[in-house]
């Protein structure tokens, strides 16, 4: 079915090298790549977009919608690049937000259900497995990350509000409390008392995009597809910086040049007596 | 690692097994407050003053009302430090959602969302909560100001009984239909992330069972990608990404056709008209206050006009929900339900406890002194960069009723006994 064993044959490693490749895979995987996503894509995520992915009464039509996907994609760029450019692994999306929301069900779990106390659908996160599938997709039939960063990254951010709207559409529903007509998201916000989260806080509909028709959704998720673009070629070259490495190597002339070669370690010159100066991240 | 290193080791080991040990069995009670004494003193006593504070009933059993309420008189004297109350929201101080809110009234009006307060005018809040979580909470009412934070009133101790397991919180929808906000949507939630989750995790693993990462790289430097672009990952993409959007479309349209009534999140603002305001026959003047740093009292001289009809009495100063008061008060104005620890009795002392005459003007020595000036750390104004004190000051009459001023005005600090004037 797949291309396993000629892939392993062409990699010129032999079986116990092979062995422990398969080793370095497992420990590389999960405990080290995943786990450190999980930290930091998650601290990250918070941080720049939490509030709104943390609470039902923040989920509104156009700071949820535009800030959400625009803050995800950047992690999910530069994970791809790394898997992409050094692996041709075509996840690299996919795993930033599944370990994101990993990340997201133990601290909704731990943190705001059990040791807050609040209703597990209040704190409810949204989902951008979508999303995520959709540009790991992209990349991987296109092989061109220009594509992806213009169509991926759009198809990214506009995909997040109807696939969401299936989850959080409920809390849309009207009421009338005291007189006052309320969505079921802004009741449950009023119902469940945050001490520290005055109303006030809340950053929603605020603005004048109401201007177009009503159809504010889709303007925002226009304007943040558009966000994502751009914000997907950034993070996409932070990821060629991050994850670029490269030798100082000094050359039979005592010439020093950089290599960035990741096999340099392993090629002639170097067993035929260049020696490496010193090494690092460019 | 030499014996002194070695020793030193398991001096500090020892240490630490020491203070598990005594952590474990020693009590270790919960945290009983809400760092309301670690405010600033000026922003306890001079932006949100709270009186009238009640919480009913103390004790509720699960699913049971109970209510606060209580009012706010909105200093005049509001610090130059503390943004202008311009979007305010009066909370709940409580730790986590003991209660749910279902009701929250300001001078009559629903405060759902948040809305500004005007200087020197009183504010009447009504606030019913359901019982949730069993325990022993303490619950303070709370003015939260944007880009102050939040003022807290004075915290009440009260009681759930019963079991977690039993509380709901139904609400009626606009459709008719009636839900349960412990629970609503929580299945459709987990169903869509259990349903992406799997996708997602078939689509890693999909690669994840094949040689990941060293002999991929190594055949990508060696040789290119052609051989690492297996046209079994292209189809079963492509197959992906159908499902992928079909997925997204169907749910799409299936909560579309399900929740045909929807409406956007509400980020409206509340204008609360004000008390109106109570004629009030009483004058009051502040020409001295100084804070007695050893004697934890502050002292003040008023000079008080009566303009009305009735002789009238001091009772009680309040300032950051604490109350000093005298026999006056105490007759007039103390509910035995009110936080003791919050109460001063006999803390109001006066040099001339007749009544103030109709048409007189008096100067008043006013002393109120407890140790609670220490306890609650309000004699930390002392360390305020504007040392200046508020409150509220209440006089009766002889038929009950009551006038309340606010009251502020510089504070001289005293820090010794000989210097008392």
């Amino acid at each position: 079915m797949f291309r396993t064993a000629e892939i392993v044959k062409a990699s010129k490693l032999p079986p116990e090298g092979v062995a422990m490749s398969r080793h370095i895979d497992y420990v590389y995987f999960l405990p080290i790549l995943f786990v450190t996503l999980i930290g930091t894509f998650h601290m990250h995520f918070d941080l720049l977009a939490g509030d709104w992915d943390f609470w039902l009464d923040w989920k509104d039509r156009q700071y949820w919608v535009v800030i959400t996907p625009f803050v995800a994609i950047m992690f999910c760029a530069a994970t791809q690049y790394y898997l992409w450019v050094n692996y041709r692994q075509p996840f690299g999306a996919t795993l930033c937000i599944v370990a994101l929301l990993t990340g997201k069900w133990i601290t909704i779990y731990f943190a705001w259900h059990w040791w807050s106390n609040y209703a597990i659908n209040f704190v409810m996160p949204a989902t951008l497995i979508p999303s995520a599938l959709f540009l790991d997709i992209v990349l991987l039939l296109t092989r061109n990350f220009v594509v992806t960063g213009v169509v991926g990254a759009m198809g990214f951010a506009l995909l997040f509000y109807p696939a969401n709207w299936v989850i959080f559409a409920h809390t849309h529903q009207p009421l009338v409390a005291d007189g006052v007509l309320l969505s079921l998201a802004d009741y449950m916000g009023f119902t469940y008392v945050r001490t520290g989260t005055p109303e006030y806080i809340r950053i929603i509909e605020v603005g004048s995009l109401r201007t177009f028709g009503g159809h504010t959704v889709w303007i925002s998720a226009f304007f943040s597809a558009f966000l994502s673009i751009l914000t997907y070629f950034i993070w996409w070259y932070m990821g060629k910086g991050f994850c670029t490495a490269w030798f100082a190597v000094t050359g039979a002339k005592g010439r020093v040049t950089k290599k960035s070669d990741i096999m340099a370690m392993g090629e002639e010159g170097f067993a035929e007596g260049i020696k490496v100066a010193g090494g690092g991240r460019s | 690692m030499n014996v002194k290193n070695l020793v030193k080791l398991c001096v500090i080991g020892f240490y630490g097994v020491v203070t598990l040990a005594l952590t474990l069995v020693l009590e270790t009670p919960p945290a009983a407050a809400h760092g309301e004494r670690s405010q600033e003193p000026f922003l306890r006593m001079r932006t949100a003053q709270w009186y009238d504070t009640k919480w009913e009933p103390k004790k509720v059993a699960v699913n049971e009302m109970a209510t606060m309420s209580g009012r706010i008189h909105v200093a005049e004297d509001w610090p130059r430090a503390v943004s202008k109350p311009v979007r305010t929201f009066i909370n709940v101080g409580s730790p986590s959602s003991v209660f749910t809110r279902l009701s929250s009234k300001v001078n009559g009006q629903p405060m759902f969302v948040s809305g500004p307060l005007e200087f020197g005018r009183d504010y009447e809040y009504v606030i019913q909560m359901r019982a949730r979580l069993p325990g022993h909470h303490h619950i303070h009412p709370m003015l939260a100001v944007k880009e102050a934070g939040p003022v807290a009133g004075p915290g009440g101790w009260m009681d759930i009984t019963g079991n977690y397991s039993n509380f709901t919180n139904p609400v009626k929808l606009l459709t008719g239909e009636t839900v349960d906000t412990e629970t609503v949507g929580l299945g459709t939630g987990l169903f869509w992330h259990f349903i992406w989750g799997a996708l997602a995790i078939f689509w890693i693993g999909f690669f994840a069972v094949r040689p990941m990462f060293l002999i991929r790289a190594r055949v990508l430097a060696s040789q290119g990608d052609a051989l690492l672009l297996d046209p079994v990952d292209r189809k079963v993409a492509a197959g992906l990404l159908v499902l992928t959007l079909v997925l997204v479309a169907v749910g799409y349209y299936t909560a579309e056709a399900q929740y045909p009534y929807t409406i956007p999140i509400q980020a409206s603002e509340v204008k609360i008209k004000p008390l109106p305001v109570k004629p009030n026959p009483m004058v009051v003047e502040v020409l001295h206050a100084e804070y007695d740093v050893p004697g934890r009292a502050l002292r003040m001289t008023l000079r008080v006009t009566n303009s009305g009809e009735k002789a009238v009495r001091i009772g009680e100063f309040t300032t950051a929900g604490i109350r000093f008061l005298n026999k006056v008060g105490v007759a007039n104005n103390l509910s035995p339900e009110y936080p003791s620890e919050l109460v001063a009795l006999e803390g109001l002392i006066l040099d001339n406890e007749s009544p103030i005459n109709p048409g007189a003007t008096r100067d008043i020595k006013v002393e109120s002194k407890d140790a609670l000036w220490e306890v609650q750390r309000l004699m930390d104004m002392i360390d305020d960069p504007e040392q200046r004190f508020g409150g509220l000051l209440m006089f009766w009459d002889e038929t009950g009723d009551r006038h309340v001023n606010s009251i502020s005005g510089p504070v001289i600090p005293v820090f010794t006994k000989l210097a008392v004037s």
